[in-house]
């Protein structure tokens, strides 16, 4: 928790010119993974993300009891058993826009976005690149981006009774519409 | 040969009975009630938001009871969200955020931000900035008391 503030701080205010920032609390994040057995799929609608136009840095910071799933039992061994919600109780990604000059975030339009940078979920860190878009639109900025993990990668193991029925690749879903920062 | 029958057909029935029950009460239990839900904590909004920001109080997957003035109502999409603002920091203002069950929107969005009103939800947690609630729903305001 402390080192995702000290590096969104540190990031966001690089450049701290407050109309370059723009932010959101109700972003949303899905994800979704499918065997012919079991589907799994979850979504939260409170995500705070922070985008900085200037110097391009993103910020995103989900807690994993926000995500709510259709079965109930599956969330709780979600947050039990899976990511452990009370010992790692979020997911942050701390990055930055690749291709920052292609995108006139001045200009209204849709722009393709790449971003890379360092994915933490369930205590571990892998850097991660995602392709998206950028929307800007009466002042405002609208973010989305697909991109699929790997679990393993995070250090959440399935139990062997359970190993053929969960996906082991999740596709995380990233929507976001950003305000300026007043 | 007839007992041996009937024995199996009592099985039988208890092995469906055993189906059903796992089906509908284990695999598909419903999702917790929250609206009427037992709080494990209620408290006043700023000292909850303190004590979570000062990490004295650790409200993350808790029945959460709250009560205070609100700052604001926000609508997005199909999102309504109470907001307890308490200080202003590099995300904007923090506070406690509660999103609220689709029933209890309307009631949400008539609010004023001068009375006092008690929210009961669930509790996501503390995420650096905000207290984060989930499935909230009015319980008491000075219009519906």
């Amino acid at each position: 928790m402390k080192k995702f503030m000290l590096a969104a701080f540190v990031l966001l205010m690089a450049v701290p010119t407050f109309a370059q920032r723009y932010i959101t609390k109700n972003g949303y994040i899905s994800f979704y993974a499918a065997t012919k057995l079991e589907t799994i799929e979850a979504k939260s609608n409170q995500v705070d993300c922070a985008l900085d136009t200037q110097s391009g840095f993103f910020v995103v910071k989900a807690l994993m009891r926000s995500f709510i799933f259709e079965r109930a039992l599956m969330q709780e061994h979600f947050n039990e058993e899976y990511v452990q919600s009370d010992k790692y109780p979020d997911a942050t990604f701390v990055g930055k826009v690749e291709n920052l000059k292609d995108i006139g975030f001045s200009k209204p339009g849709t722009y393709p976005a790449v971003i890379t940078g360092k994915l933490t979920i369930h205590g571990i860190t892998n850097t991660i690149t995602a392709h998206g878009t950028f929307t800007v639109a009466d002042g405002k900025i609208a973010g989305s981006a697909k991109f699929p993990i790997t679990i393993g990668d995070y250090g959440i193991s399935i139990p062997a009774p359970v190993v053929g029925k969960i996906a082991k690749s999740f596709l995380i879903t990233v929507k976001v519409d950003l305000n300026p920062l007043k | 040969m007839k007992n041996f029958k009937r024995v199996l057909g009592i099985l039988f029935v208890l092995g469906i009975l055993l189906a059903a029950y796992i089906w509908f009460f284990v695999i598909n239990k419903p999702h917790r009630n929250f609206e009427t839900a037992k709080p494990d904590i209620t408290m006043n909004a700023r000292q909850c938001y303190n004590e979570a920001s000062e990490n004295k109080l650790h409200p993350g997957g808790k029945v959460l009871e709250i009560y205070g003035v609100p700052s604001s109502v926000e609508k997005s999409d199909s999102l309504v969200v109470v907001v307890f603002a308490f200080k202003e920091g590099m995300f904007g203002s923090s506070g406690i955020r509660c999103s609220m069950l689709p029933d209890n929107q309307k009631k949400a969005l008539a609010l004023s931000t001068s009375d006092t009103i008690y929210i009961k939800g669930f509790c996501a947690g503390y995420n650096g900035t905000d207290v984060v609630m989930e499935h909230c729903s009015i319980i008491q305001s000075p219009k519906n008391k």
